[in-house]
């Protein structure tokens, strides 16, 4: 049976080894904090887009990835995960090692892809009740979500 | 392992079950017509172009064919046939668990067959096939689930691009299959309702993500199943259950449908019981959709018509192929059962006269967490429309964040969480470089290795799998464990190539051994080549049948 010794046994094949995870970044790193609210309001116990997150993510926060994927996890969750997803990232910083300059990054497979893209143009979909039978909450013409609330 | 090649007319003889007084009764056996007085063209070479068409595999290579031949023949009515896949699918539910959904409309859509073949109408190629399909492929009349507790009960308003175009090939879904929840999983260990279990021991696991649709063609549930295969989803499981499965290349076949997991890796696949039903299957569901921009206008040959009937062929039909054996794959860290089953299979390609030689993919090791953080990463923005608010469960809360937080709380398992997790980390600001960036520029070496080793040769051989099926149970605790099985698949979705599983001998473990595949990559669009390499390979192959124990014994 394979188990985890059987991977690290296919990494001594390319004599590297695994590295710790990259070392805090500049906080004025060009790339935007994924923020993936739909409202344009501060939630209470959520972080705005500056150092605190980044900060918190050397050691994965997983409390914080939470927030950000919106996901509700118990301390008690939070704890579980923690050592895996630990792992995970760890098994991840492997790649740090690997001599990748002057290597263009593959956004997809293969380039067999058309460039030429449809017309941008609305189509009414032939079976909107299908679509409106499946929205939890609904009044007509409305999905219904419950309030967004100011942070304090 | 020696080969009756000399005489080609006894591999002829239907790979045929014993016809067992047996609660569960096996498929129909294959009409053999006798060979046809036509004047026999000359023998042919994989790559002789013929003068005249060659003739169709006999229906004995193919389930799909002799249902036809059957129906058209009116020797069988879909009706019976329906009423008997269904048959054996109950009885065998308690057992492998395969489905998450059976129809209630096959047998109305079968007798709607019959009406046709009686009225002497046109009926399409799959007419009175039932197929199974993988639960993340929307269908609009059944439950599609995604294997989630988030979708449970979700009903989709379309049926997805390949279910269409399956049905308006005539074909009959008889239900949708477990999997992993949104694919994400390698046993279906981490399905939010069941876990499907391996037909050949029932201790063991089918694999995944697609091991219901891997599990219900090996039990005979249903002819051909259709899957999704976004790291080895399609052949790994495969390989686990003795069947055939076939993952095109990427763009191939369109995504439109298919509940996103990692939309640069996704392709949807399929299973057969043999290469020339995958084949049948593929021809059904290739080409171009405007409905997925990924998908591409490469041309759809009749894949199965041009796979040949052994008659046709010269004792070295495969004679000026060259096959590469990937070097990191035959190791550490895998099965020695595993390995001596590709390294005979490599032997049986080399008398069927391939040149077989081995070469090496310097990055192969590499694909492995390169493609767990570009899935993880994705994963994590596609899964992000769970949310409560159009479709699925819906938690109660009295503020829009905790609707969100608390509906993905309770209705996401844990793997999915983790995964999600893992690649808004990945994902995030200054993290971006050193993990994304970084995977996809391994993506890069990856495809030049295989193109590299794709310049010297047709094709390249692996193990579906580094190991035979697992224990329930085995690898759930320790995530890097699970994803360690997945070494042998996930580089091919890296490069977007297209791959085939045949099943190709036996380990020790269970009842009767527990299968090994052997996995054929090819260049893109080279499914043709894939398939007729795997079909002589499959039909040559004396020594083994796969068909598990539990479908014949009393």
């Amino acid at each position: 049976m394979v188990s985890y010794a059987g991977v690290g046994s296919l990494l001594p094949r390319l004599g590297w080894m695994r590295m710790r995870r990259p070392p805090n970044p500049n906080p004025r790193s060009r790339w935007p904090t994924r923020t993936t609210t739909t409202t344009t309001r501060r939630r209470s116990r959520s972080f705005s887009s500056s150092s605190p997150l980044r900060a918190a993510l050397d050691s994965p926060d997983v409390s914080l990835l939470a927030d950000a994927a919106r996901i509700s996890l118990s301390p008690n969750e939070v704890r579980e995960f923690e050592p895996k997803i630990m792992q995970v990232i760890d098994w991840f910083g492997q790649l740090q090692a690997v001599d990748l300059e002057s290597i263009e990054p593959s956004l997809r497979a293969n380039t067999e892809v058309d460039a030429r893209t449809r017309e941008d143009a609305p189509e009414a979909f032939d079976n909107r009740e299908a679509i409106i039978a499946a929205v939890p909450s609904y009044e007509d013409p409305y999905i219904k979500v419950p309030r967004v609330l100011n942070k304090e | 392992m020696p080969f009756p090649i000399q005489n080609p007319r006894l591999l002829l003889t239907p790979r045929h079950l014993p016809f067992p007084p047996n609660p569960i009764s096996l498929p129909p056996k294959p009409f053999l017509r006798p060979l046809s007085s036509a004047p026999s063209p000359s023998p042919q070479t994989l790559d002789a172009i013929p003068s005249s068409s060659p003739p169709p595999p006999p229906s004995s290579s193919s389930s799909i064919l002799s249902i036809r031949e059957s129906l058209l023949s009116r020797r069988t009515k879909a009706a019976e046939l329906a009423a008997e896949y269904l048959d054996r699918l109950r009885r065998a539910e308690p057992r492998v668990r395969s489905f998450l959904h059976v129809s209630d409309a096959a047998m109305r859509e079968a007798e709607d067959v019959d009406r046709r073949v009686e009225r002497g109408e046109e009926v399409g190629p799959l007419a009175g096939v039932l197929v199974g399909v993988k639960d993340n492929i929307c269908t609009a009349d059944m439950p599609s689930t995604g294997g989630s507790r988030i979708l449970e009960g979700y009903r989709p308003a379309f049926d997805a691009t390949a279910v269409r175009r399956l049905r308006e090939a005539g074909a009959i879904v008889i239900g949708k299959t477990n999997l992993d929840e949104f694919g994400m999983g390698s046993t279906t260990e981490r399905s939010g309702f069941q876990v499907t279990t391996n037909p050949w021991d029932s201790s063991r696991v089918p694999g995944g993500s697609s091991g219901g649709s891997a599990a219900a063609v090996s039990s005979r549930q249903c002819v051909a199943s259709l899957g999704s295969d976004t790291g080895g989803s399609v052949r790994q499981p495969a390989s686990f259950c003795g069947v055939v499965g076939l993952k095109p290349t990427y763009g191939r076949v369109s995504r439109f449908g298919l509940m996103a997991y990692a939309s640069s890796l996704d392709v949807i696949g399929c299973f057969g019981s043999s290469v020339v039903d995958a084949a049948i299957i593929l021809s059904a569901i290739a080409g171009h959709d405007r409905l997925d921009a990924t998908s591409s206008k490469h041309e759809v040959p009749d894949y199965a018509s041009l796979l040949v009937s052994l008659d046709f062929l010269d004792s070295k039909p495969l004679k000026g192929l060259k096959i590469g054996v990937i070097q990191e794959t035959l190791g550490d860290g895998v099965d020695g059962g595993v390995i001596s089953s590709v390294r005979s299979a490599a032997s049986h390609l080399e008398q069927l006269g391939a040149l077989v030689t081995e070469v090496s993919l310097p990055s192969f090791s590499l694909g492995l967490p390169a493609y767990y953080i570009l899935a993880s990463s994705e994963a994590s923005s596609n899964l992000s429309r769970y949310d409560g608010v159009r479709y699925g469960k819906q938690a109660a809360a009295e503020e829009l964040s905790f609707l969100y937080g608390d509906s993905r709380a309770n209705g996401l398992g844990h793997e999915v969480k983790m995964r999600i997790l893992m690649g808004t980390y990945a994902l995030s600001a200054g993290y971006y470089d050193a993990y994304y960036k970084r995977a996809q520029q391994v993506r890069t070496l990856v495809k030049k290795n295989f193109n590299e080793a794709l310049n010297e040769h047709d094709i390249l051989i692996t193990p579906g799998a580094p190991s035979a099926a697992y224990k329930i149970g085995e690898k759930t605790e320790d995530p890097l464990a699970m994803y360690a099985g997945d070494i042998m698949t996930v580089n091919v979705n890296l490069a977007g190539l297209p791959a085939l599983v045949v099943p190709c001998g036996f380990v020790e473990g269970g009842a009767a051994g527990l299968p090994v595949g052997l996995q054929l990559i090819g260049s893109p669009f080279s499914e043709e080549k894939l398939l007729r390499v795997g079909h002589i390979f499959e039909q040559t192959l004396q020594d083994f049948r796969f068909v598990p124990p539990f479908l014949t014994e009393s």
